[in-house]
């Protein structure tokens, strides 16, 4: 028999191997053994730098491809092509060969060339497209402007011969006599400047020019209707059209400069109206071409990334696992001599079985005759906490990993909290419709799991389909502690015949008191006679209340005895002694006695005795205030065994202070005493069990031998750089410790008890919020009539079940949740959760594809 | 109908059923997850229950009401 089943009860047995790897086939053994997913590898190197290990090449080599393809996503994403999606793959989860890699890598490369040089191509031809479009608006602008000028060549010319003259006078105002108009520019020795500029800059470029220029200069602009595509950039530019004429050559040039340094683009425009006509002819057909070979690009374009999109999930899948490869074989220590990988691993006991044929399946596939090795090595090392888990107990044990990693086989609270935890939601959420509510919404994310964990959700939804068996639980619980308080929707639910009975006699306008029907107790849950009454919420809060403390003690008792199956388990019987014992003592002689008389007293026929029954929180207060002396009289001889419990629980305070730290100052001592000193060296870790150093040493020369003292020699290494182990004892950090714990303990006993009374706040609170919904919108309804009595009707039904859902049952269920979360973590874990362990992180594919999806 | 032996007898039919639960679980991994879960839900529920039923067992107050209307009562005998 091997070592018994991992339950969720205890962590799993961890073994700490060591794997000889053969360097051919180092590749192929960690890429299995990530598929299967049970191995943590611990870095044997973790003193040299990143860029100094084996393989960074090769990892540089796989974010390299990883770019590209990442690179051929933005381009998908540009284009709007879709991506096939990773689960329309049949067998994601055959491994790749190393000349598979290589050829993908290859691919890649060529591919990003291809893309690369077609983006390169359509975008300049892109740009040539924009430069002819915007010659065609200077074209156009310039020539109506041409147009228009010709026929006050006159004026101009006068203008500049009269030096007093405005240089610009306004055109439009002699637009009537037109004389002359056949003389050409160039006669008057007037040179001119067109282009485009952006229209943000049109006012610095007018101002600039005026100035440098002192006036000398015309200038006519026009806006261009649409704006012109950047294709770099992609955004629409708004620009303008200019044209300047000036008198000089020099004039001319400067012009030039000052509009290229503003970022116009000139462009030359015949002042002839037939070669400006053919110019005109000439763009619009170059851009005719243009515009077909661009399409024919762009359809090249997307045929191509259409072609990747095909594949590319899978890509992107096979190199983020080679590259998890190579950064895990970075971890090994390699042997130069014997060309071997070492590796040191934590994995479950109960799965060396699987590796080592997993390994052997390898190796036969490889032909190779040197097998892998795996040994077990003994260490003092605390081994990872390993649950394992399924999809029904992950949430439950989320929730315990959130507080704490548990130590290493300690009772894992994940497993009671299973029912404790949505009962305890329940019970303050309990109402049968709302429960139903949940149980079904619940139910919904189970049946469509499958579509539901592919999809992208929000965030507070994927919280909830993360929880689905949890909110199932907490459901099912909730329909039966509805049923216990008969509320559904704040109705009541009559399943039996009532305890109660109204009199015969009904007079409406006084208080009517219902008498008991004899010898007949409700037999499931609240008598539903009580809902609509007037002193209704007398009753139930004083049940509720002692419900709080009865469920608490009991969910604090259950919890307390974890704490002496762990003594058990780590084999320390003062912890039993001196922790557990006293403080079952102290804990059931206070609270267990609360609880004993609440039950006691609700067993006693109170008016039947003719008697008073007492209140117990005096009795309680009392039994510290004044011990011996009891007012009202629970039962006889009650002021003997009070004060009996509580001498009981007083004498327990110094037990649980000083038992334990005494104890262990007296085993150290008689350590030392039998010549033990303090332990100074380093954790021995050896994975040879019967030979000492010294035997080692005269075998050095044999072959098995020199591969294995490597390897201790490692781990010794390794540990001696900063992990704790042992610690030196001292007695006087021992002893706070034990005060802390005592005080702790102690205070947390009362105001653990009290916390427990949120229970029955909240589910108060959430019965009457559920009241007053119903009254404030469904009752309004049953009052009215006719049509609009109907319409009413349908609309408060909307509201009232929006409101149902959306404020009483996510609402108060998230609060309720909250608070039964911090009942286990605080009130519940407390009592024995030691949570100092180190959680397992195995290599796993599954787990890295989970944390970094490929979309 | 019921009274104070139903306290003993549901204490008896939840000693069963956990029993049964405890053989009754399907075999395999999850064995202890089903044992433990079944127990414990028993055990919440039945104290939840037993508090319950003892809390009405012998009552201090009973229902009062203003504005008892006698069709009201009527309906409400079941």
């Amino acid at each position: 028999m091997g070592p018994p089943q991992d339950t969720l009860f205890r962590s799993a047995d961890m073994s700490l191997t060591q794997l000889y790897i053969s360097n051919e086939i180092g590749r192929e053994v960690v890429s299995a053994l990530g598929e299967l997913g049970v191995m943590d590898f611990r870095d044997l190197n973790s003193q040299v730098t990143a860029f100094q290990r084996t393989f960074t090449q090769e990892i540089r080599r796989l974010d390299n491809v990883e770019r590209q393809l990442r690179y051929f996503h933005a381009q998908m994403e540009k284009a709007g092509i879709p991506m096939r999606s990773i689960y329309e793959f049949s067998n994601m989860m055959a491994a790749p060969t190393a000349s598979e890699i290589d050829e993908l890598a290859d691919r890649s490369q060529s591919l990003e060339n291809r893309i690369s040089s077609l983006n390169e191509s359509y975008e300049t031809l892109k740009k040539r497209e924009v430069e002819l479009t915007e010659w065609r608006h200077v074209l156009r602008e310039a020539g109506s402007f041409f147009d228009r000028a010709r026929g006050q060549t006159e004026e101009i010319r006068n203008s500049l011969d009269d030096d007093d003259a405005p240089l610009l006078r306004d055109v439009e105002q002699h637009n009537g006599d037109a004389q002359g108009g056949d003389r050409s520019f160039s006669v008057m020795n007037i040179g001119f400047v067109a282009g485009v500029i952006p229209r943000e800059r049109i006012a610095a470029f007018e101002r600039i020019l005026w100035r440098t220029l002192r006036g000398n200069l015309y200038m006519n602009q026009k806006e261009v209707p649409e704006p012109i595509i950047n294709p770099e950039t992609n955004e629409g530019v708004s620009k303008n059209v200019f044209i300047i004429f000036a008198h000089g050559k020099e004039i001319i040039a400067k012009i030039r400069k000052i509009s290229e340094s503003l970022g116009a683009e000139l462009y030359s425009v015949d002042e002839n109206s037939e070669l400006r006509r053919d110019q005109i002819h000439e763009v619009n057909s170059r851009l005719n071409d243009l515009t077909n070979v661009l399409s024919n690009t762009k359809r090249t374009l997307d045929a191509e990334l259409t072609a990747i999109g095909r594949s590319l999930a899978a890509w992107m899948v096979v190199i983020k696992k080679e590259k998890a490869v190579y950064q895990t074989l970075n971890k090994f220590s390699y042997d130069q001599a014997r060309k071997t990988l070492i590796a040191e691993a934590w994995c479950p006991t109960n799965s060396l079985g699987l590796i080592k044929s997993t390994l052997q399946d390898v190796n036969d596939r490889a032909g190779l005759s040197v097998p892998t090795i795996v040994n077990q090595i003994k260490t003092s090392k605390t081994p990872p906490t390993y649950v394992k888990t399924n999809k029904f107990t992950l949430g439950f044990q989320t929730i315990i990993d959130a507080y704490g990693t548990a130590k290493y086989t300690e009772v894992n609270p994940g497993l009671p909290t299973i029912v404790t935890f949505p009962f305890l939601f329940a019970v303050m959420f309990g109402d049968f419709g709302h429960g139903i509510i949940m149980t079904l919404a619940a139910c919904a994310m189970i049946y469509w799991e499958k579509p539901l964990s592919r999809g992208k959700l929000d965030e507070l939804f994927s919280m909830a389909f993360f929880g689905r068996y949890i909110m199932l639980m907490m459901g099912i619980f909730s329909m039966y502690t509805g049923l216990i308080y008969c509320d559904m929707f704040s109705k009541e639910v009559p399943l039996f015949k009532s305890m109660w009975e109204w009199p015969d006699e009904i007079n409406p306008n006084k208080t009517m008191v219902a008498h008991r029907v004899d010898g007949y107790v409700y037999p499931f849950g609240i008598d539903w006679r009580w809902h609509d009454t007037g002193n209704d919420l007398l009753f139930s809060n004083s049940y509720k209340m002692k419900l709080s403390i009865v469920m608490g003690w009991a969910h604090m008792t259950f919890s307390l005895c974890w704490s002496l199956v762990n003594a058990r388990h780590f084999k320390s019987p003062i912890d039993i002694w001196g922790n557990f014992v006293p403080g079952m003592i102290f804990f059931q002689s206070i609270f267990g006695y609360l609880v004993f008389a609440i039950v006691y007293k609700w067993s006693v026929d109170w008016p039947a005795r003719g008697q008073d029954p007492p209140g117990l929180l005096n009795m309680l207060i009392y039994m510290f205030l004044q011990p011996g002396h009891v007012e009202e009289k629970l039962y006889s001889g009650q002021a003997g065994l009070q004060i009996v419990l509580l001498l009981l629980a007083v004498s327990c305070v110094p037990i649980l202070l000083f038992l334990k730290p005494f104890y262990l100052r007296h085993e150290h001592n008689k350590a030392r005493a039998l010549g033990y000193r303090g332990i100074g060296e380093s954790t021995r870790v050896s994975a040879l069990d019967d030979e000492d150093e010294e035997g080692n040493t005269l075998n050095g020369g044999r072959d098995s031998f020199a591969d294995e003292e490597d390897g201790v020699a490692l781990i010794t290494q390794d540990i001696g750089e900063g992990d704790e182990e042992h610690e030196e004892f001292e007695f006087s950090e021992v002893m706070i410790h034990q005060v802390i714990h005592t005080i702790e303990f102690c205070l947390n006993c009362v105001s653990h008890t009290a916390s427990y009374l949120r229970l029955w706040a909240l589910s108060l609170a959430h019965q009457q919020l559920s009241i007053v919904l119903w009254d404030m919108t469904l009752n309004i309804a049953f009052g009215m009539s006719g049509a609009l009595g109907v319409f009413a009707m349908v609309c408060l039904f909307y509201l009232w079940f929006l409101l149902t859902v959306f404020v009483l049952c996510v609402m108060e269920g998230t609060s309720a949740m909250l608070h039964s979360l911090r009942l286990h973590w605080v009130e519940a874990m407390s009592k024995h959760f030691m949570g100092d362990g180190v959680a397992f992180q195995p290599f796993s594919f599954k787990i890295l594809l989970e944390e970094e999806p490929v979309e | 109908m019921a009274n104070g032996w139903s306290l003993l007898i549901g204490f008896l039919f939840i000693v069963a059923f956990s029993a049964v639960s405890w053989f009754a679980s399907p075999k395999g991994e999850n064995q202890t997850v089903w044992r433990s879960t079944l127990i414990l839900s028993a055990w919440s529920c039945y104290l939840m229950w037993a508090i319950t039923f003892l809390a009405q067992w012998h009552p201090l107050i009973s229902p009062e009401k203003i504005g008892l209307r006698p069709e009201h009562a009527e309906r409400m005998k079941f």
